[in-house]
């Protein structure tokens, strides 16, 4: 079998050893019997368990903003929806980028944890399972990835393609993306990839799953949101998953008054409260949905007003630290608008 | 929803008025003697940025049949820019109520000067004549 980790190895041991970083976070297998989990590696020997199989069961992000050590330089390496939520994690002061090593790995979407056990990679066109190169079937992969524009980690310091052959390229996109090629012994490679397939893709599984819903009248629309979070057993998985929701008092909790304490399903202000609270910067990881332990389509929901209120205020979540959440922020040319839309 | 139901309907509104603007024009409209219909119940706050998407949401998720959210205009806020972003908001809202199968013309903000009583009157009949028409919130069957 292809050793499709290896380039990622060499490139975390490398930051290890120049002393770039003091930990790296990456996804990896800790021993046989587990399965894909996050880990904190500080040894330069621990590096062999990296793995960039095509599984991802939770937020990086979520994990160095919650309980990362803030005097530690970390290495992370991640996938674009993780290092787009590195990006708006850092404007809403979580995180300080000054401190993290990204490497973002090229990603053409993942599959959900907990349905497959084999060993499993994607590219544009083709999967590996178990070693096996078959064509893409797009059905297998994650509903929110399918939908995704991003497969390429502009925002990370360094990002990594890795091709069906077993071969690599790497392009630092910043001046610390340099500095860790350099320490890797790695020359900045390779044309840029394609992506107009993945767009392609990306608009036509938004025009489905989007359409279905657009496509209803609003009765049955109201339907069918509501019968969804009537499943709902509230346990708070959709929030504790998602990289955005960062904060340390959640308007969700009881005590914060705002939503009904000790009723199952929760009013339906406790989906809506957190779509209103992240929808604007939505990166569309897709771990909302993944946690759901009941399956409501939650990333459609979120993507969907996320890409609605894009329309209206073009808003590209996560590519630019510099550009804040429509939401929360006014810009110059509101200021000549003097009616109640914008539009 | 039966056509006698909508005829005899009184819907019940729901008002966040700015302190320095909206707030004062209805004081001034109430003041001068102008009529109005009765429908909205006004919350007094201190400026339209404070009116937070949660309560807006949750009035209209519990079946209050319309949301009014009134402001200073553009230029004019007290504390220099918190409409701006009052209007943002209540553009999101309308979105996530658009997606939610609920009718965004529930939502209404409007700009009104606290010289402007006449004009306040005008919108209360206007928004309380749209929402007549377009009946019950649909919500409220829910609880």
């Amino acid at each position: 079998m292809k050793n499709y980790s290896k380039v990622i190895q060499d490139i975390a041991r490398a930051m290890l050893r120049a002393g770039l970083v003091d930990e790296v976070v990456a996804f990896g297998q800790d021993s046989a019997a587990s399965g894909i989990t996050p880990l904190f590696i500080t040894d330069e020997q621990d590096v062999e368990k990296i793995s960039t199989v095509s599984y991802y069961p939770c937020s990086l992000a979520r994990l160095v903003a919650r309980y990362g050590d803030k005097n530690k330089r970390t290495g992370m390496i991640v996938r674009p929806c993780d290092a787009r939520a590195m990006v708006e994690l850092a404007k809403r002061r979580q995180v300080n980028l000054d401190n993290f090593y990204i490497i973002g790995i090229e990603c053409y979407g993942v599959i959900r944890t907990g349905t497959r056990r084999e060993e499993i990679y994607i590219f544009p066109a083709e999967m590996e399972i178990d070693g096996e190169l078959k064509p893409l079937d797009e059905e297998i992969l994650s509903p929110n990835c399918r939908r995704c524009e991003y497969p390429i980690p502009t925002m990370a310091d360094v990002s990594v393609r890795i091709e069906a052959d077993g071969s690599s390229s790497v392009t630092a996109n910043t001046e610390k993306g340099k500095e860790v090629l350099t320490a890797a012994g790695i020359s900045s490679q390779g044309p840029p990839s394609d992506v107009t397939a993945m767009k392609e893709r990306a608009a036509r599984w938004q025009e489905k799953d989007f359409g279905q819903l657009r496509e209803m009248n609003p009765d049955e629309r109201r339907k069918y949101w509501l019968d969804q979070f009537d499943k709902c057993i509230k346990c708070y998985g959709c929030r504790d998953a998602c990289p955005l929701c960062y904060c340390t008092a959640c308007s969700l909790c009881p005590e914060e008054s705002l939503v009904q304490g000790g009723e199952v399903p929760p009013e339906t202000l406790f989906h809506i409260t957190r779509l209103m609270h992240v929808g604007d910067s939505c990166c569309n990881c897709g771990h909302c949905e993944a946690a759901c332990p009941t399956g409501i389509p939650l990333s459609l929901l979120y993507h969907m007003l996320y890409k609605e209120l894009g329309t209206v205020f073009g808003y590209e979540s996560g590519v630019d630290v510099n550009s804040l959440p429509p939401v929360s922020t006014i810009d110059e040319e509101d200021l000549t608008k003097m009616g109640v839309d914008i539009g | 929803m039966s056509m006698v139901a909508r005829h005899d309907f009184e819907p019940k509104l729901l008002g966040f008025l700015c302190n320095w603007c909206c707030y004062a024009g209805a004081d001034l409209a109430g003041v001068s003697r102008l009529e109005y219909p009765p429908n909205i119940r006004v919350i007094r706050v201190m400026c339209s940025a404070k009116v937070d998407p949660t309560h807006v949401m949750k009035a209209l998720l519990n079946g209050v049949d319309g949301v009014f959210i009134g402001g200073c205009h553009i230029g004019d806020c007290h504390y220099a820019r918190g409409n701006f972003y009052a209007r943002r908001r209540v553009i999101m809202l309308k979105k996530v109520l658009e997606i939610m199968g609920i009718e965004p013309e529930r939502l209404r903000l409007e700009w009104v000067s606290a010289s402007e009583g006449v004009i306040f009157a005008e919108v209360m009949k206007d928004f309380a004549q749209a929402i007549k028409k377009l009946g019950p919130n649909p919500m409220k069957s829910r609880r």
